[in-house]
């Protein structure tokens, strides 16, 4: 039973904007309380209103937690391959391991026309670009070998050069030679995460990503969902349970205990993803009336297995050595 | 105490300046991967009053030549801008720099990333714009080749341009050359006015747009009369932008190495040297004269006739004029450079350093320095321990801070 939260710093209704003291209190909060992750997004329908970017959010949060998974969602519209690779290899090195990157799959025209893309991609374009994008990232966070840093003063050799392999690659919308100039983080790989992948995407997601966030209603269609993407994870040799589904959840703020419950169980998916309004009296009910009931019923403070966001989730590494 | 106080950074660079620094007994050998090392460094800058800490940047290796790489520390560290934001809440007054290239950038990303870093720091941003100049990062962005020097240069000068407008809330719409922005960062404004804008371009190109745009600007400079040149030319360039020439506050990189005594900053500058292996110090010249074959050449002989680049050309004539000055042979130039990679050096006690940082800031050539301690962190605690207090008790240097934000500690116009 794995749990998420979700919060848009970008869209916050009406209220103030949330200053950093209130982002970190609410995620050590959310750590003490045993969620494994927390996913930031700064992307919205109109320009994000939040003096903060997620990904240097995420910087800054590292240093003021210990145990909960930290979680960026980033699209391929706005980061080249090469850039957002090395900013999350960083992010997993500063959190000793808790990192994920949350890889938007839908496109956004807003980002688009804000990022030189005036016309955007048609669908198909987009989608083919997002998967290129997305291989070349997880190639190059393994690009240097587990063992390839030798820190040998007396013989003058800092690395072995031959566990440093450059990428090499040559592709319809990118070409990226390769290695990166961070070396390989602790997860091996930052956690890969996308969301309600559309059917053309099923199988990206199946191949690739460690979670995937579907939303929980209704639960029939949840239950389908699961078994496809378990299902066809298997197809490709991957183990079913390296996939985690967790199910996206709006949640008031008395959620019923039982019908939570009972979708897990009928559903078969990992845990939850429950999106929280990114507001201080939203934050606040959260921490202290719905999180402890949460934990009451064992929905909430079953996370933090082990010491990196990979083993709490369950996920074993991240990558060949 | 004078009315002019000289303006401090420290550029971090891996486990020192010095090509070698990494195998130094002292030296902190996995300083790339450890971020408790650089809350620690940061820490030690900000107790000694620095105005900032300086991240350089490259979105590439930087030693294409494997066998050479992998006897520097360079080929690994952090990407900057997450460094800088996790140190943005591990700190309370110190300013962050951070180089990023308007080459492998897009504007509107770029502006919004680090008006966040300037909230998360409550104003102590600043973004050191880069053209990149080397082919090994143009390969990790689909390029066929280094774009020519100035079509990089007309690129950056629009990314500036648009960068500043979104950090001062301009009215949206930018339709240009390389980019196309529709929205406005519909953000809180930046608690310093708009982030502090570095930059380090030599090039006459270069100069005119730091003249224009720049805040700050690094240089490396080995004489009083190159640096007095360069301070007065930039200067100069600034009365056409409708600038008074005090916006700018230039500041020559300097690697000092400094101990107790000068025969004791020797010995540590000579055990330094004494680690370099040749091929490293001779690849490492290459790069800065843009050419791959220097290897080819007798190491004793001088250095041979060079074509104009289109890499980096101030650096390049930088090395060529020292060579032909002083007589070097390759060897002897590729040692030089590889200590202090072209930059100024000073070996010494602490007040023969704080003698010659007098002599340039009072002599007009300098408004500061950027430090580079050979190795980290122990030549950053001699800086902090013998050389600040020195220069605080000759009233060249702050003892507190006078304000919050790194505009404050420039003592730099918030913009309207």
């Amino acid at each position: 039973m794995h749990l998420a939260i979700s919060l848009n710093i970008a869209a916050g209704k009406g209220h103030a904007v949330l200053d950093f003291g209130q982002v970190s209190s609410f995620v050590r909060g959310a750590e003490a309380a045993g969620v494994d992750m927390v996913i930031i997004s700064d992307s919205a329908d109109k320009p994000s209103s939040s003096p903060f970017e997620a990904t240097t959010l995420l910087a800054a949060l590292a240093t003021v937690t210990d145990r909960i998974g930290l979680v960026a969602s980033a699209s391929t519209l706005a980061h080249q391959p090469y850039n957002l690779a090395r900013r999350f290899a960083s992010l997993d090195i500063i959190s000793h391991g808790r990192i994920g990157w949350n890889a938007t799959l839908r496109q956004n025209p807003r980002e688009a026309g804000n990022f030189s893309r005036p016309e955007g991609f048609c669908d198909d374009d987009f989608r083919r670009r997002a998967k290129e994008f997305i291989n070349i990232v997880r190639a190059l966070w393994i690009g240097w070998g587990r063992d390839a840093l030798l820190f040998d003063k007396a013989g003058g050799r800092f690395h072995d050069p031959d566990k440093m392999q450059p990428l090499n690659h040559i592709g319809e919308f990118f070409s990226v030679r390769g290695p990166l100039n961070v070396a390989r983080s602790p997860q091996d790989r930052p956690v890969l995460i996308m969301s309600d992948p559309a059917e053309a995407d099923i199988d990206l997601a199946s191949g690739g990503a460690d979670v995937v966030l579907i939303e929980g209603q209704p639960s029939e269609a949840l239950k389908v969902a699961v078994g496809d993407l378990k299902r066809r994870a298997a197809a490709i040799g991957r183990q079913p349970e390296t996939v985690k589904v967790l199910a996206t959840m709006a949640l008031s703020s008395e959620p019923d205990v039982g019908s939570l419950q009972a979708l897990l169980e009928s559903s078969g998916c990992d845990g939850f993803n429950f999106v929280l309004p990114a507001d201080i009296p939203g934050l606040q009910s959260f921490a202290d009336r719905v999180l402890p009931e949460l934990r009451r019923h064992g929905i909430a403070g079953q996370g933090q297995q082990g010491a990196t966001l990979r083993a709490h989730l369950g996920l074993g590494t991240g990558g060949a050595k | 105490m004078s009315a002019r106080q000289m303006k401090l950074g420290l550029f971090l660079w891996a486990a020192g300046h010095h090509i070698a620094a990494w195998r130094h007994p002292k030296a902190h050998v996995t300083a790339g991967i450890d971020i408790d090392h650089y809350i620690q460094l940061a820490r030690t800058a900000e107790a000694a009053r620095f105005d900032m800490i300086f991240c350089e940047d490259a979105a590439g290796l930087r030693e294409a030549n494997v066998g050479i790489a992998s006897q520097t520390s360079r080929s690994i560290g952090f990407e900057p801008i997450s460094l800088l934001s996790a140190l943005a809440v591990q700190t309370s007054r110190i300013g962050l720099v951070s180089t990023a290239s308007t080459s492998y950038n897009e504007p509107y990303g770029l502006a919004r990333t680090f008006l966040s870093l300037d909230h998360l720091s409550g104003g102590r941003a600043g973004w050191n714009l880069v053209t990149s100049a080397s082919p090994i990062e143009a390969a990790n962005f689909g390029s066929t080749g280094l774009k020519p020097h100035a079509d990089r240069y007309e690129r950056a000068r629009e990314f500036a341009e648009v960068v500043t407008g979104l950090w001062l809330g301009k009215a949206s719409g930018h339709d240009g050359q390389s980019f196309s922005v529709r929205d406005p960062l519909d953000v809180p404004r930046s608690p310093q006015g708009a982030p502090v804008m570095v930059q380090a371009g030599a090039s006459d190109v270069g100069r005119d747009l730091a003249a224009r745009t720049a805040d700050v600007v690094f240089t490396a400079a080995q004489t009083f009369e190159e640096a007095k040149a360069f301070y007065d030319d930039l200067k100069g360039r600034m009365a056409a932008y409708g600038r008074e020439p005090d916006d700018i506050k230039i500041m020559p990189g300097v690697s000092p190495v400094v101990a107790e005594t000068e025969a004791e900053a020797r010995e540590k500058h000579e055990e330094l040297q004494a680690l370099i292996p040749d091929d490293v110090g001779v690849a490492l010249l290459s790069s800065y004269l843009s050419i791959s074959d220097l290897g080819r050449y007798p190491i004793d002989g001088p250095l041979p006739e060079l074509p104009e680049s289109e890499g980096m050309k101030s650096r390049q004539a930088l090395v060529i004029e020292q060579s032909r000055r002083d007589g070097l042979s390759i060897r002897q130039l590729a040692r030089h450079f590889a200590g202090a990679r072209g930059h100024w050096r000073i070996v010494g006690t602490a007040a023969q350093v704080a003698d010659e940082l007098q002599a340039r800031f009072e002599g007009g050539a300098a408004d500061g320095f950027n430090v580079m301690p050979s190795y980290f962190p122990g030549e950053l605690d001699a800086f902090a321990t013998l050389v600040v207090p020195e220069l605080q008790r000759r009233g060249l240097f702050r003892r507190e801070y006078e304000g919050r934000t790194l505009r404050d500690h420039l003592g730099l116009k918030r913009p309207a």
